[in-house]
C-alpha cells in the first residue's frame, strides 16, 4: 500500500505539483431503525476509494475515485494537476502549506467491542429495547417513537509529499431515540442521542431503558408547557446549550480558513478581549472518549489541545497546513475530511467553555427574573456577521431565584462577541453532551461540545407570546 | 440496455436469488467539476467521479438495504445479497404490499445538455474570474467566496416487478457570498444561479448582485419586541412553504408525527395561497418523469385556495392507506434509502408587486432569508431573521440584526394577506413574496 501511494504522490510531483497528499479509505457501516415497535429498516453499506490533492503554482487540485487501483490513481494524479493548472493563472492569493517533518505511525481504534463482531440480531435487540422503553412510558400520550443505531468501521491510509505515511483504524457507534408526544391537539418532540468514537461498549454501558423513558417523559412534559415568550432575557444555559453556543457561535469563527477569507468576526483580534473574563474556550481532540477525539488529523499533523480563548482574550485559531503557513504559525492538527470524496477542512473537535467558579444554584439565587434554557438539537451561524441561532428544547421562567413556568421549545439568537461579553457567571462543572456531527461545506464530521452552566444577560428569545 | 441498467438488474437478481421477495436497485454514475473562490481569489478546482449502487430488498415486508461504491460485478452481486440478508433480519411488516409495477412515464425534455457535458474547465474558471472582477468593480475590498460547478450524471432504476428505467441529466450552477466591511460594520449577502441548460444559465451578475446586496446590509440594528406585519421575500417564502409541504409526507402523517395530521382536504392557509407541483417542466431544476420507484409523476395542486389537497405518497404509504400513489418517492443517490420529495413548486401569484405590498406598510419587517421552517411535529416557528430589513413608512428603512420571529405554521399560512405579482424564477420554479399580518417579533430595543 505504502509503495503504491508513494508512486502516485511522485507522479503528481513529476507533473508539477509542489505538494500532494493521498488518502485511501475502506469502510463498512451498519444502521438499524426501529419505529413503533418494528425494526423496519436494516442497512449495510460499503465505501472505498481514494482522494488525491495537489498544489500546483498556488492553486489546489483535487481528484477522487471509487476505484483505487494503480491505473485509476495515476489518472487522478493527471486530473488533479490539470485541474489545478487550469485555475492557477487566475490565483491572486496563492495556496501554500506549512512544512512538516514526515511521520509514520499506525493509529488504532480505542474501541473495546468491535461492532461488526457483535451479532446483528444482538445489535438490533438493543435498538428494540430502547424504542420499547420510550413507547411504553406514558403510552396514551406517545404518538411516534423511532430508535436508530449506527456503527461504522474502517481504515484510512494517508501519504503526502513530506514522506508522511499513516494508517488509521477507526470505529464509531451511535444510538438515539426520537419521541413525538401528543394530547390530541398539539405534538411535541424530544430526541436523545449518544455518539462516540468507540465500539459497541457505548451501547452496553448505556441504561437504554432509562434513556427511552427519559426522552418520553420530556416529550410528554412539553405537552403541558406554555408557548415561550418573545423578548430580551437574562438566561442560564445548560451544558448542552453551552456546547451549541461555543461550537456554533464562537467555534466556527475560530477556524482559520474563515478568518483568512474575511468570513470571521475574529479576524485581526488575536490578543484582544473578545469575551468576558470568566470565559475560557478550549478545543481538545486529545480528550479521551469523546466523539470529536483523534490522534492525528487528516493532513498527518498530531492532534493537540487548543486554548482559543483564555480569560476572555483570543489566543489562537484552528489551523490546517495551509492556514498555518498563511498565518506563519505551526500547524495544530485541525483539518479533517469526511471521506475520500472530500478535501480536508478545518474542523472543531471537542469544544467547550472551561469550568468557572459558580454553580447553577448560585446563579439562579442571584436572579429576580430570567429564563433557564435546557436541551437543544441544533444551531447555525453566519460567521461573517457573527450572528448565531441556537435551538432550545425547553425553558423555564426564573422568578425570585426559583424555577417557575415551563415553556416549550424555542430558539435564541445573538451576536457572538456581544453575547460572550455578557457572560456574568460560569459554573464549575463541565459536561460534554453534544456528541454528534457538524456540517461544513457539505461535509459531516464527528464532534462533541459542552461546558458548564453559564449565565448570560440580554439574550434574544424568539418565542410566540408577548410578555 | 446500458451498462448502468445492467448493473441495477444484476443487483436485483442477486437480492431475489438470496431470498428477497421484492427488490429494487438504483445505480448512479456521475462526473462533476467544481471551481472554488476564496478570499476573492481562485482557490481550487476539482473533478469528482462518483458512482455506486443502492439496493432495497424486502422479506415479509421488512426492508434491508445494501450500498456499494464499487460497480464491479462481484461487488454489485454481493450488495444485492447483503440487502436480502438485512431484510431477513428486519421485522416483518404487514403494511408492505408490493413494489410498483412498471408504468409508462412521461419524457421530460431538456434535462441533458451536450453543451454542459462538453464544457472545458477553463470556461468554468473564466466565469469565476469574471465574477471576481464584477464584485471588485462594486467594492474593491469585497471578500468573495463561492464558485461554479457543473455536473453530468446518469441513473438506472430496476426492480423485481419489472421496472427498468434510465435517465441522464446535466446541471450548472454558480453561488457567491460577498462580505463587505465599513469601519466596524459588516455586510454580507449571497446570490446564485442554476440551470440544466446552458441557455438558461446566466453567470454574469451573480457576484455583482451579491456584492450590491451585501452593501445594503451594512449596519444592522434591532427593531424592538412587538407584533408586526411581515413581507417574506422569495427565498424566505419558498423555504417556509417548502418545509410545510414536506410535512405533508404520508410517512409522517401515518406515523402521527406531523402537524398536518388530519388536515388533508382542510383549509390550512389563506385562500390566496395555491401551490402547484410541476414535475414535467422542460429543463426544470427538479423535473423528472418518474419518481424514485419508477412511478410516473404528474402536475397537481398541493394547496389550492388554502386547502391542503393531498398528502405525499410513495408505494408503501399509498398501499398502507389504500389510496393512489402520488409518485413522491425520492432517491437522492445510491444510498439505498427512499424518502419523500416534491419537484418544482410554483406558487400562484397575486395582483401587486412586492414593492407595492411594502409601500402600504407603516411599520413592518422584510425577511429576505431566515430559518422559518416550522418544527415538523408541533408546527412551531422560532426563527432568526438572518437577512432582513425594517419597513418604515412604506420603505425598506435599515437592515435588522438579532431579530427573531415566533409563530407557527398555521398562523403564518392563515395570515397571508397577499402574494406578490412579481417573483423569483428558476427553471420550473415560481417563488413570489408573501405579505403576512401581525406576527410576533423579538429583538433588542
Amino acid at each position: 500500500m505504502q509503495q503504491l501511494m508513494e508512486k502516485i504522490i511522485q507522479s503528481a510531483l513529476d507533473r508539477g505539483a509542489s505538494f500532494a497528499d493521498l488518502r485511501m479509505t475502506d469502510g463498512t457501516a451498519t444502521s438499524i431503525a426501529v419505529e413503533d415497535g418494528r425494526a423496519d429498516k436494516v442497512a449495510n453499506s460499503r465505501s472505498r476509494g481514494a482522494g488525491l490533492r495537489v498544489l500546483v503554482d498556488g492553486a489546489w487540485g483535487f481528484a477522487p475515485t471509487n476505484q483505487p487501483d494503480e491505473k485509476e490513481l495515476l489518472r487522478c494524479a493527471a486530473d488533479a494537476v490539470e485541474m489545478a493548472r487550469a485555475a492557477a493563472s487566475h490565483v491572486t492569493d496563492p495556496g501554500m502549506v506549512a512544512q512538516m517533518e514526515p511521520v509514520q505511525a499506525e493509529i488504532g481504534s480505542s474501541a473495546r467491542i468491535v461492532p461488526s463482531q457483535v451479532p446483528l440480531a444482538d445489535r438490533l435487540a438493543s435498538v428494540v429495547e430502547l424504542e420499547k422503553a420510550a413507547r411504553s412510558e406514558h403510552p396514551s400520550r406517545i404518538a411516534n417513537t423511532v430508535a436508530t443505531y449506527a456503527d461504522g468501521s474502517g481504515e484510512m491510509f494517508l501519504a503526502n509529499s513530506f514522506g508522511t505515511f499513516l494508517h488509521f483504524a477507526s470505529i464509531g457507534t451511535s444510538i438515539g431515540v426520537l419521541v413525538v408526544s401528543t394530547d390530541g391537539t398539539i405534538r411535541q418532540r424530544v430526541s436523545e442521542r449518544r455518539s462516540n468514537r468507540s465500539g459497541f461498549e457505548l451501547v452496553e454501558e448505556l441504561d437504554l431503558e432509562q434513556m427511552g423513558k427519559t426522552a418520553a417523559s420530556k416529550a410528554v412534559d412539553l405537552l403541558s408547557a406554555e408557548r415561550p415568550p418573545a423578548g430580551i432575557f437574562d438566561v442560564i444555559i445548560d451544558p448542552k446549550i453551552c456546547g451549541l453556543l461555543v461550537h456554533e457561535a464562537f467555534g466556527h469563527n475560530s477556524e482559520a480558513d474563515a478568518v483568512w477569507s474575511g468570513n470571521s468576526i475574529l479576524a485581526g483580534k488575536l490578543g484582544e478581549q473578545v469575551a468576558a473574563e470568566q470565559v475560557t474556550i478550549v478545543d481538545d481532540p486529545t480528550l479521551p472518549g469523546h466523539n470529536g477525539s483523534y490522534t492525528y488529523d487528516h493532513e498527518g499533523v498530531p492532534a493537540q489541545r487548543h486554548v482559543i480563548v483564555e480569560n476572555g482574550v483570543l489566543k489562537g485559531y484552528l489551523h490546517s497546513l495551509e492556514t498555518a503557513a498563511r498565518f506563519g504559525v505551526a500547524p495544530n492538527g485541525s483539518a479533517r475530511a469526511q471521506g475520500h470524496q472530500s478535501q480536508p477542512l478545518i474542523r472543531m473537535s471537542n469544544t467547550a467553555i472551561a469550568p468557572g467558579t459558580s454553580n447553577l444554584q448560585q446563579m439562579m439565587s442571584e436572579m429576580d427574573s430570567g429564563l433557564f434554557l435546557t436541551g437543544g438539537y441544533w444551531g447555525y451561524v453566519f460567521t461573517a456577521q457573527g450572528q448565531f441561532t441556537c435551538n432550545v428544547e425547553h425553558a423555564y421562567a426564573i422568578k425570585n431565584g426559583q424555577l417557575d413556568t415551563h415553556y416549550r421549545n424555542v430558539c435564541i439568537s445573538g451576536r457572538t462577541l456581544e453575547t460572550l461579553q455578557k457572560v456574568t457567571a460560569v459554573g464549575d462543572e463541565v459536561h460534554y453532551e453534544l456528541g454528534g456531527t457538524c456540517g461544513k461545506s457539505g461535509q459531516s464530521m464527528p464532534v462533541d461540545a459542552g461546558g458548564p452552566h453559564v449565565r448570560i444577560s440580554d439574550v434574544v428569545v424568539g418565542g410566540q407570546s408577548s410578555q | 440496455m446500458s451498462e448502468l441498467l445492467d448493473i441495477a438488474q444484476t443487483a436485483v437478481k442477486a437480492a431475489v436469488a438470496a431470498g428477497a421477495e421484492f427488490a429494487d436497485a438504483y445505480a448512479v454514475s456521475g462526473r462533476s467539476v467544481d471551481v472554488g473562490v476564496e478570499n476573492t481569489s481562485l482557490r481550487d478546482s476539482e473533478v469528482i467521479r462518483d458512482y455506486g449502487v443502492g439496493v432495497r430488498a424486502f422479506y415479509r415486508g421488512g426492508m434491508g438495504i445494501g450500498t456499494s461504491q464499487s460497480l464491479d460485478h462481484g461487488d454489485v452481486t454481493e450488495c444485492g445479497q447483503t440487502a436480502a440478508e438485512m431484510a431477513k433480519v428486519a421485522h416483518p411488516d404487514p403494511d408492505f404490499v408490493a413494489l410498483p409495477d412498471p408504468a409508462q412515464a412521461p419524457h421530460v425534455e431538456g434535462m441533458f445538455d451536450d453543451a454542459i457535458a462538453g464544457l472545458e474547465v477553463g470556461r468554468v474558471v473564466d466565469w469565476c474570474r469574471q465574477a471576481i472582477e464584477e464584485a471588485q468593480a462594486i467594492d474593491p475590498q469585497v471578500r468573495l467566496e463561492g464558485g461554479a460547478a457543473l455536473s453530468v450524471g446518469s441513473s438506472a432504476l430496476a426492480s423485481s416487478t419489472g421496472v427498468a428505467l434510465e435517465r441522464s441529466g446535466t446541471s450548472v450552477s454558480m453561488t457567491y457570498q460577498a462580505v463587505v466591511l465599513r469601519d466596524d460594520q459588516v455586510g454580507a449577502y449571497f446570490e446564485y444561479d442554476a440551470a440544466r441548460q446552458m441557455s438558461d444559465f446566466v453567470p454574469a451578475g451573480v457576484a455583482r448582485i451579491a456584492t450590491e446586496q451585501a452593501l445594503r446590509y451594512l449596519g444592522g440594528r434591532s427593531v424592538g419586541t412587538k407584533r408586526l406585519p411581515l413581507v417574506l421575500g422569495p427565498f424566505a417564502a419558498s423555504s417556509l412553504l417548502s418545509a410545510i409541504i414536506g410535512s405533508a409526507s404520508a410517512e409522517s402523517i401515518q406515523r402521527n408525527r406531523s402537524f398536518l395530521v388530519g388536515k388533508q382536504g382542510e383549509k390550512i392557509a389563506s385562500e390566496l395561497l395555491t401551490i402547484t407541483e410541476c414535475p414535467l417542466v422542460p429543463a426544470g431544476l427538479s423535473s423528472g418523469g418518474y419518481d424514485g420507484e419508477g412511478v410516473p409523476k404528474q402536475q397537481r395542486d398541493l394547496i389550492r385556495n388554502g386547502v391542503l389537497t393531498t398528502y405525499l405518497y410513495n408505494s408503501y404509504t399509498a398501499n398502507k392507506a389504500g389510496v393512489a400513489n402520488t409518485g413522491h418517492a425520492s432517491r437522492g443517490g445510491y444510498g439505498g434509502s427512499v424518502g419523500v420529495t416534491v419537484s418544482n413548486l410554483q406558487v400562484a401569484t397575486g395582483d401587486r408587486t412586492e414593492a407595492e405590498l411594502i409601500s402600504d406598510i407603516d411599520e413592518g419587517l422584510y425577511i429576505a432569508f431566515g430559518g422559518l421552517q416550522p418544527d415538523g411535529a408541533s408546527g412551531d416557528i422560532s426563527a432568526t431573521v438572518d437577512f432582513g430589513f425594517k419597513i418604515e413608512q412604506g420603505q425598506l428603512a435599515y437592515p435588522v440584526a438579532t431579530t427573531m420571529v415566533g409563530s407557527d405554521a398555521f398562523e403564518m399560512l392563515t395570515r397571508i394577506e397577499a402574494v406578490s405579482s412579481d417573483y423569483r424564477y428558476e427553471p420550473g420554479i415560481i417563488a413570489p413574496s408573501l405579505l403576512i399580518s401581525d406576527v410576533q417579533v423579538a429583538s433588542g430595543d
